[in-house]
């Protein structure tokens, strides 16, 4: 694990130091491109029609002064309208899926946005059930039990932690409100093909070069355009960030209903894996979403392998002891690398051994191979503390993406880059197994829009480094928080590393007891703030979360003085891995 | 030395500037940007037409004027904690203006219960329309804010130097300046007020008849060497029933330490030289000036003060002037409006305050 890391940290170096380069390019290439006679004036252009980007729209739309006072423009290089229009039979749905936590919510509402989005395609997650794939050490969590109650929420019903909506649910309904309120321009269709700084005395203002020929000349430039920012290289912030060698597998999985003696199918499963964490999200009675973080080649195989593969694996993932998984994925790849991958039969024959040789019984909730002996109606025993098993995948929503950890210097341009500021992932791009991603995105963008929103009522220009500094001083540290916690949580369980495994499942067991780690863990949850002013409460369990997890680490340092040598093991593949550990959060 | 003097640039872009007015009390800058000490011999004048227009600047002294711009503009250097004070400036003008007008509309209507929605568009719009002076506006960064809320704003200062910078920075503007931006057509334009800046000190606007909502002079007061008569040359310029903004600093030991101590002395944030304790004004000396102060007879008749009344502790009615503390949150790198009321001697406003005073109608 140690080396890995080291050579995690030289790359983080050397890209540190080849960025700037970038955006000079950028730069410099920018200032060859043509530069209309007549730029058009904006107050806000915001580069980016994803949720981040359609959501600070929709925000800054909903205040009445911000809108009857700023020109702003979006400008998405994909076709929105497909978005606006999109539509599937109730039953299927899209692969990417987000968990919008409460205070996310709370905020979609606040804007109006929230009315827009098609309620019958999300679902409450009301429990979480999260353990380690080596140890099995587990632990449940509850809506109610974190405190969070039915008045939480709209349906009255029961409490939930976070609602689990399809991107393209929530950015439809984004794009719905924009259209009944007036006052925000969109162009989609159009890239922005270049960005410059105005040559003035006394400090330009961003121009920025449409495909489609125009010229857009801006107070304030919003990069809400995703990973690979355009508006942050122009801007020339700097960000550091890894790869974790991972890709997330994502797919609408449909599943047989839960039996009326079985809890609904509003639970979050997660297993930390080695290999990374495989999640189970709900999204309905009969169908759940799949995000699966392994190696790549490994996640290239399932998704293009032959259907009914990846829904065994996936049963078997949540499922068969470790060592089997680790088996399995030794000869897929094998296979794979041969010419020959297996066939869903060799698979099959491949997991039942294995649960035989565990012996798993093939009429129990531990075994994958889908039985026709449960039609008694009456569960499984246990079998709540499994996801349902996996009939089949939606056709076409298999799909992988690589994972990465990314934080930008700063939120806001300065010099040459002034009147910039980054939101969502632009700014942020942070490992899936917390959920958080998207949510973090809001966040920004319901703070930025506050800060737009104030500094028109003095007067102010929202451009300005004055005005942009509350905004990147409440969600810098804020942001970080939660993605060093997240980023310690998989660095963590990615290790089969024997004493770190002992430590962790005595861990988790302790964990039980401790809000901090349940705060970790429980990741998705928020309660819900009242009004569109109110801070995030998060942050405060996510600072505890951070400390949780270096106290959890901290704890066993304490137990290798206790003596004995494998204590003293123990102790020191814990100090290895505290090491290997980012050393601030 | 007043710092009015400091620039030894020639520049002229009104005419007025000249005028016989010299060597009495004068709106000034409340910091001199290090390049105005620069000798400057190059002469930039207009003809008396074009007063105003930024476009009466000689191109080749923009890089000039552009250099200084930077450091008034430059919003982490010099000058920063002025822009982080701006907006508390602001919450408190509009705040007060609000208020007034609220008064007013319960005068004339009677109770309303029902105000809940419209505090925002309230807000938006208190400013719409009036004529607003900035005495000793800088660089523009209070002028700026006043002419975006919508309203029609006069920036004056005594430093040429100064208004050129401020009419530099505002060209780049397009809600400032819409006539250099043809292709603005998309701005919503429910806001529209208007910004202009002329070289002059407040005495000479005396001479014209044009009287303004509000008069504002921030930073100003504590630089200035007869403060009595700058006093009244902004209180003339007020409209009757209109309002008079001041932002200084309180003659206390705690702002010799804040201000001159750790600011000019410490951390060098600000230079040296910049102020000067025994120039501060007191809240009190303020209140008791317009406890004294009569507006001009008008008619023959003998006007009443400002301030007809206050309380024990020597706070005035809240409808007649009001003093508020502005305290600097390091931690959050902001400054805030500390909470109303108290007593003259509170912490808060031992340094840096704000003071409103009503015309009597
Ligand atoms: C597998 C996976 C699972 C995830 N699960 C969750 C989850 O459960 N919960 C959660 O909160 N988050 C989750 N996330 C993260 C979430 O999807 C992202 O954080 C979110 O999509 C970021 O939104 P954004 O608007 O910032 O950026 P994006 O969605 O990347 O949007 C950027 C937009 O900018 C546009 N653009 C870029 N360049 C230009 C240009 N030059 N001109 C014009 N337009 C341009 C692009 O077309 C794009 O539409 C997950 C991510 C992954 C990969």
């Amino acid at each position: 694990m140690s080396p890995c890391i080291v050579s995690v940290r030289v790359f983080l170096l050397s890209r540190q130091r080849a960025l700037p380069n970038v955006a000079q390019r950028v730069r410099k290439l920018s200032t060859g491109a043509a530069s209309g006679p007549h730029p058009e004036e904006r107050d806000v252009v915001i580069v980016g029609g994803g949720p981040a980007g359609l959501a600070l729209a929709g925000a800054l739309a909903s205040y009445k002064h911000v809108r009857d006072s700023l020109s702003i423009t979006l400008v998405e290089a994909g076709d929105l309208s497909s978005v606006e229009n999109w539509s599937l039979n109730s039953g299927s749905f899209s692969n990417r899926v987000s968990s919008i936590t409460n205070a996310s919510q709370a905020f979609l509402k606040a804007v109006g946005a929230w009315d827009h989005v098609e309620n019958d395609r999300t679902s409450p997650i009301e429990e979480m059930q999260v353990w380690d794939g080596v140890s099995d050490a587990r632990i449940t969590f509850t809506a109610s039990e974190l405190g969070l109650t039915a008045a939480n929420n709209d349906s009255g019903v029961s409490p939930q932690m976070a609602r689990l909506t399809e991107n393209l649910n929530l950015q439809r309904g984004l794009l719905r409100h924009l259209s009944a309120s007036p006052g925000i321009q969109i162009s989609d269709k159009v890239k922005v093909k270049a960005i410059e700084s105005e040559v003035r005395e006394g400090g330009g203002w961003p121009l920025i070069h449409l495909s489609d020929g125009r010229t857009l000349r801006a107070r304030l430039l919003v990069g809400a355009d995703g990973f690979n920012s355009p508006v942050r290289s122009y801007a020339g912030i700097s960000s550091f960030g890894w790869s974790y060698d991972t890709q997330a597998i994502v797919a609408t999985l449909s599943h047989p209903p839960r039996t009326p003696f079985e809890p609904p199918n509003t639970t979050a499963y997660q297993r930390f894996l080695p290999t990374g964490p495989i999640a189970f999200l709900p999204l309905s009675p009969t169908a759940s979403s799949l995000v699966w973080s392994t190696r790549p080649p490994l996640a290239a195989a399932l998704t293009k392998g032959v259907s009914g593969v990846l829904a065994l694996m996936i049963n078997a993932a949540f499922r068969l002891p470790n060592v089997s998984m680790e088996y399995l994925h030794k000869v897929i790849l094998e296979a794979e690398a041969a010419g020959t991958p297996l066939t869903l039969s060799q698979i099959k024959d491949e997991i039942s051994w294995r649960e035989k040789s565990h012996n798993i019984d093939k009429h129990s909730a531990f075994s994958s191979m889908l039985t026709e002996s449960n039609q008694t109606g009456m569960p499984l025993e246990h079998s709540e503390t499994l996801p349902p098993l996996i009939s089949s995948i939606q056709p076409g929503t298999a799909a992988s993406f690589p994972l990465r950890f990314n934080h930008a210097e700063s939120y806001i341009g300065e010099g040459k880059g002034s009147r910039t500021v980054l939101v969502g992932d632009a700014a942020h791009t942070i490992h899936p197994l917390a959920g958080q991603g998207l949510n973090l995105g809001l966040g920004d963008v319901e703070c930025l829009a506050r800060c737009i929103s104030n500094t028109v009522l003095q007067g102010g220009d929202i451009g300005s480094h004055t005005a942009l500094l509350p905004y990147a001083q409440e969600r810098y540290i804020e942001n970080h928080k939660i993605m060093s916690a997240c980023d310690k949580l998989h660095k963590l369980y990615t290790t089969t590393f024997e004493p770190v495994v002992w430590a962790r499942s005595v861990g988790l067991e302790v964990i039980n007891e401790l809000d901090s780690i349940k705060a970790a863990l429980m990741l998705s949850a928020g309660s819900s703030p009242k009004g569109r002013s109110s801070h995030r409460p998060g942050a405060a369990g996510w600072n505890r979360a951070a400390q949780g997890i270096e106290g959890l680490a901290g704890g066993f340092k304490v137990a290798s003085m206790l003596g004995g040598a494998a204590a003293d093991v123990v102790g020191s593949g814990l100090r290895q891995l505290l090491k290997s550990l980012p050393q601030k959060n | 030395m007043s710092l009015w003097q400091v620039p030894r640039c020639t520049v002229a872009i009104t005419p007025k500037s000249t005028s016989s007015s010299r060597n009495t009390h004068r709106a000034i800058s409340v910091l001199r940007p290090l390049a105005l000490h620069t000798p400057r011999s190059r002469c930039l004048s207009t003809p008396a037409s074009q007063t105003e227009a930024t476009s009466t600047i000689n191109p080749s002294e923009i890089a000039f004027f552009s250099k200084l711009s930077s450091q008034w503009w430059d919003e982490q250097g010099e000058f920063s904690f002025l822009h982080r004070m701006n907006p508390v400036r602001m919450q408190f003008i509009r705040e007060k203006l609000l208020e007034v007008k609220r008064d007013g509309e319960y005068e004339k209507d009677g109770f309303r219960f029902d105000r809940g929605g419209q505090d925002e568009g309230d807000h938006v719009k208190v400013m719409q329309g009036l004529d607003v002076l900035d005495v000793g506006c800088g660089g523009g960064l209070l002028s700026e804010s006043l002419a975006r809320s919508g309203a029609h704003t006069l920036g004056i200062d005594a430093s040429s130097s100064n208004v050129a910078i401020a009419s530099l920075h505002a060209s780049a503007d397009p809600q400032l300046s819409p006539d250099t931006f043809p292709s603005s057509s998309t701005r919503p334009t429910s806001r529209a007020g208007s910004l202009t800046y002329r070289h002059a000190a407040a005495e000479d606007l005396l001479q014209e008849p044009k009287r303004y909502d509000a008069v504002c002079s921030m930073e100003v007061l504590e630089h200035v060497d007869n403060p009595a008569g700058f006093l009244e040359t902004c209180a003339e310029l007020v409209k009757p029933g209109g309002h008079l903004f001041l932002s200084t600093i309180a003659r206390t030991p705690l702002s010799y330490f804040l201000t001159i101590f750790m600011a000019e002395q410490v951390l060098q944030k600000v230079t040296s030289g910049t102020h000067t304790h025994a120039k501060y004004v007191n809240p009190s000396e303020l209140i008791s000036f317009f406890q004294k102060y009569r507006k001009p007879s008008v008619a023959g008749e003998s006007g009443r003060p400002w301030i007809s009344r206050t309380y024990e502790h020597g706070l005035p009615t809240r409808t007649e002037a009001e003093v508020r503390g502005m305290v600097y949150v390091p931690w959050r790198g902001e400054w805030v409006l500390a909470p109303r009321g108290g007593s003259l001697l509170a912490p808060s406003a031992q340094c840096n305050y704000l003071f409103w005073v009503r015309k009597p109608l």
